[in-house]
């Protein structure tokens, strides 16, 4: 809700918390997407790779806003997310396998009318490895702002924007260098189309596409396009069923998806690296998190005037699988029945090093 | 399929050239049959998936390692492939080869056809191409010029999903509208074209007394790149991803994976599926999977009564039962080796008697050698770039032109890297672990191979015919080759192996070229011996022309003896210059989709005033 008082440091406040959210949610994605075992589970790994790429887009979404409207759009250090993540909407980000439970969160996380249960730290998936809660930035904007979704959220920058508009005008609103918007030329992807950012009706498209990707546009499970919104693409795996366009919601008829919740490495939840005791894990688990590390430099320099970073991240993304598989498929002797996996932590030297390349 | 239902078209084979054509067809609201001789799946994932699967499980990776083998439907392997011995025609596989050459070209028999493992080069033919007898004195004209197909090859570009940028792709007559651009912006050049670049780019040439500045120019590839916003007037192009049943994808793009051929992990690379899953989506396509055309029937008027079918009812066995499909048009669609043997097959030999001949097929010479760099081999696409500026010229006078493919996977297709190398490195120089990586990544890294697609004109003596003496598991009649590679085209080869020392000169590679003569494509010529592959680019057996005397169909690929009867694909083309033949197989079968709904509706028109 708009205050009256115009503030462009608090839609910056706001649109940084979006890209640190939409980030947020890919290891997660990730985790699941990397876990399942090779030659396995083709329409689930289909789902949530169409889903993890389009998060992707949506943090190119939040950052052309926010950088249209003259910010500068973090990802790197302090920047970097941390598990468990707590979103906005109570919903806790863990990093799992791919399961049941992860599926269920996924649906949460797309639509917060989800009926979802938190996992009891003692659900044999947790093990107790419930460790502090990260909570997500856009909590902390400000006091008395308790977006009720994603898309609440969302609908909150839209107003704010459209208030700041109506009060400096629009042209001084989008005072932001067009140099610095990620186009399509950088954004090399198959989850959508990168918008660029100039005036209020494209802000206002890039945002509206983040909440319709996710949601789906006031009930409607496909886009104009036929794309079927997030939260049933999940549902498909979650009922083993895909929908068709003539289906209603939560009563799909199309052909069945065969999932296979035991074709899983059985990744250890939330893996810390510090845990990893032996020396090829720690080898492994330096090295993911150095790429993660990489990654997350080459975007922040992608989203501060140099687009052309993109093209390694493509690199990146794919060495970061690479070494995210060697972790999954290695059990950890400390803890039966359990693989490694990703951590997804911040390496503060990459920043040294890559920072000369960049 | 309903039974006894009366098609408007009946279609022999799912490939690229069936599915275009049931698209069209059903889209201006007629009613299509297809009959698909392998096995089809659901259009989903598992399918694509089962193939990858059996791709990576396979030692022996060739073009038909991901698709399940049958003997109801073979395929032929170019592993299959031996040197004709003394035993004349050797028939110990799926093609009964008749010699002197031994080719071991393949298609594939599954639904969407060989698109499933083609390379995705999508280049036009040039302007003279169409008219090289005129011009050279050599080989065919068609029937029609590059401005009547060029319209098509845009609509094709489209369909394929081609990413080029126009900019590298005009040359050599090859023109496009003012304005145009290709859906899709260029892929970039490899790491290793650039190092060859570097050498070559501005490397003269004199050839047929006029002189050429060789450049690397990247090929226009059927693989999801950049979307270019300008594509259609500014409303830019969607990328098709991966065949779905949840569909989701939403045209995953290419990710330089180096087994792009025989299968993209990704389906960022085009495959008729994705044609076929649109036209499917019309509810007017049925199609008859396991089904084998046996035979095509012709009534007294000349027209296409029926076509006698054979469904096969599981891969493995020979059971089966016969069947007949009825329709107002008929198109064979089963690319050149079998349309020709089907219409063999059937008794029809054709007024020209050219029903077979003028088999056509690039010849590919291989030169490999090691870079004095590390120049990231095994990196990107099979093929991002080549040399294509000897694809025309005065020269075609006297020897056949090339165009040159740089291959990012090393000497793969010569010599069968990386895993040669492995157990070369393991049994010959005893290294294994870290010091076994180490060798592999450093004389990999090194390697070029450049492949010469060769031109072959076209020649009645090279066909393909059947005989009773070969049949398959289910009785049908095999197809007999009867080949050999023209002397146009071994000076051509010449020529091509003399140039491939000059570039590996200028690029300071070491020549490792060497040609068995024990293998099964060595040709001699002229004292000097090659070994020639084929390149799965088939052509000619129904070729284009101007009557019937001398051609087997007209412009729009309808047999002149049979008004209801289209024989679609490489078979109708004249020449095949020195362009991968899809493209042009996609524009051709496009135009003659738009001349078949025009027949039907002039048909039903005419058969409207007779119930009357």
């Amino acid at each position: 809700m708009s205050t009256g008082v115009v503030s462009t440091a608090r839609l910056k406040a706001l649109l940084q918390a979006g890209v640190e959210l939409e980030l947020s949610t890919i290891p997660p994605y990730l985790c699941a997407l990397y876990s399942l075992r090779p030659m396995t589970n083709a329409e689930a790994s289909l789902v949530i790779r169409s889903v993890v790429v389009e998060e992707m887009l949506h943090m190119v979404l939040a950052a052309n806003v926010l950088n249209a409207i003259g910010g500068e759009p973090h990802v790197a250090d302090g920047h970097a997310p941390r598990y468990p993540h707590e979103l906005p909407t109570g919903v806790v980000l863990h990093l799992l396998p791919f399961s049941r439970e992860a599926v269920d969160t996924f649906l949460k996380v797309e639509n917060p009318a989800h009926p979802h249960r938190a996992l009891e730290a003692d659900h044999p998936l947790l093990a107790g490895r419930n460790h502090q809660r990260h909570r997500a930035r856009c909590l902390d904007v400000d006091e008395g702002f308790h977006p009720a979704s994603i898309g609440d959220f969302y609908h909150e920058v839209i107003r704010e924007l459209e208030a700041a508009a109506a009060d400096i005008g629009e042209r001084t609103l989008f005072c932001g260098d067009p140099t610095r918007q990620v186009t399509r030329d950088y954004y090399y992807a198959a989850g959508g189309r990168s918008i660029l950012v100039g005036d209020l009706d494209s802000a206002r498209a890039a945002l509206n596409e983040i909440v319709e990707q996710g949601e789906g546009d006031m009930g409607a499970m496909f886009d104009d396009d036929g794309d079927l919104a997030h939260y049933y693409r999940f549902q498909q795996l979650r009922d083993g069923r895909s929908y068709r366009r003539s289906d209603d919601a939560g009563a799909p008829t199309g052909p069945p998806v065969e999932v296979d919740y035991d074709a899983v490495y059985p990744m250890i939840a939330n893996p810390r690296s510090e845990e990893y005791r032996v020396p090829g894990l720690q080898a492994a688990a330096a090295g993911a998190n150095r790429t993660w590390s990489e990654l997350l430099l080459q975007l922040d320099a992608a989203f501060n005037g140099r687009p052309a970073a993109l093209l390694p991240a493509v690199h990146s993304m794919f060495k970061l699988r690479d070494q995210s598989l060697v972790l999954l498929a290695n059990p950890m002797p400390d803890h039966p029945g359990r693989n490694a996996g990703p951590t997804f932590e911040w390496d503060p030297s990459a920043r040294a090093e890559l920072g000369m390349r960049l | 399929m309903a039974s006894g239902t009366f098609y408007d078209a009946v279609i022999v084979g799912a490939g690229i050239s069936g599915a275009l054509i049931a698209g069209e067809l059903s889209r201006a609201g007629k009613r299509v049959l297809i009959l698909e001789a392998g096995p089809a799946g659901d259009m989903d994932t598992e399918t694509y998936d089962s193939y990858l699967t059996r791709f990576y499980a396979t030692a022996a990776k060739d073009n038909q390692s991901p698709f399940p083998p049958s003997d109801n439907a073979p395929m032929p392997r170019s592993k299959d492939v031996h040197p004709i011995g003394g035993a004349h025609p050797d028939a110990s596989a799926y093609i009964v080869q008749n010699g002197p050459f031994a080719t071991d070209s393949t298609y594939t028999r599954v639904l969407g056809g060989t698109t499933l493992h083609w390379e995705g080069k999508t280049l036009r033919m040039l302007p003279e191409d169409f008219e090289t007898h005129t011009r050279y004195g050599q080989g065919r004209d068609w029937p029609i010029g590059y401005a009547d197909l060029e319209p098509f090859y845009r609509e094709a570009e489209r369909e394929i999903g081609v990413s080029a940028d126009v900019e590298d792709q005009a040359y050599l007559g090859i023109s496009f509208p003012p304005g145009y651009v290709y859906p899709m912006r260029g892929l970039p050049l490899s790491y290793l074209d650039k190092v060859v670049a570097s050498d070559v780019d501005g490397m003269p040439v004199e050839l047929g007394g006029e002189r050429y500045d060789l450049r690397v120019r990247p090929f226009p590839q059927g693989r999801n790149g950049i979307p270019n916003p300008k594509y259609d007037g500014g409303k830019g192009y969607r990328p098709v991803g991966a065949v779905s049943t949840s569909q989701v994808e939403e045209g995953g793009r290419c990710q330089g994976n180096n087994n792009c051929v025989p299968l993209c992990p990704v389906q960022a690379k085009y495959n008729a599926l994705k044609t076929l899953t649109r036209a499917l989506q019309t509810g007017l396509v049925d199609i008859l999977p396991q089904t084998v055309a046996s035979k095509v029937h012709v009534d007294h008027g000349g027209r296409v009564s029926h076509i006698e079918y054979k469904t096969y009812h599981a891969p493995d066995s020979k059971d089966h039962t016969t069947g007949t499909v009825r329709g107002q048009l008929y198109v064979l669609s089963a690319n050149a080796i079998e349309n020709a043997r089907l219409l063999l097959a059937s008794g029809l030999t054709g007024t020209s008697g050219l029903v077979g001949r003028n088999l056509m097929d690039h010849a590919y010479l291989l030169a490999w050698g090691l870079l004095p760099e590390i120049a990231g081999t095994f990196r990107g696409t099979i093929c991002t770039g080549g040399i294509t500026d000897l694809r025309g010229g005065a020269f075609r006078r006297d020897q056949a032109g090339f165009a040159v493919d740089i291959h990012n996977d090393g000497w793969g297709w010569a010599t069968g890297s990386p895993w040669s190398d492995v157990l070369s490195i393991v049994d010959d120089h005893n290294k294994f672990g870290a010091e076994l990586r180490r060798a592999l990544v450093a004389r990999i890294s090194h390697q070029l191979l450049l492949a010469f697609m060769v031109e072959v004109p076209p020649s009645t003596g090279n066909r393909v015919t059947v005989s009773a003496d070969y049949r398959d598991q289910l009785g049908n009649m095999r197809p007999v080759v009867t080949y050999s590679v023209p002397d146009y085209t071994m000076r051509g080869v010449v020529y091509a192996r003399e140039l491939s020392r000059r570039i590996f000169q200028r690029t300071g590679t070491a020549d490792h070229t060497w040609y068995d003569p024990e293998d099964y494509g060595y040709v001699t010529y002229e004292g000097q011996g090659f070994a020639i592959r084929g390149g799965n680019h088939l052509g000619g057996t129904h070729v284009m022309g101007t009557s019937a005397r001398d051609s087997v169909v007209d412009a729009n690929q309808r047999s002149w003896d049979h008004e209801n009867l289209y024989l679609v694909g490489g078979g109708s083309m004249a020449s095949i210059g020195t362009s991968n033949i899809t493209l042009t197989i996609a524009a051709l079968c496009i135009k003659s989709a738009r001349h078949m709904v025009a027949q039907l509706r002039r048909e039903a028109a005419v058969a409207e005033v007779a119930t009357h």
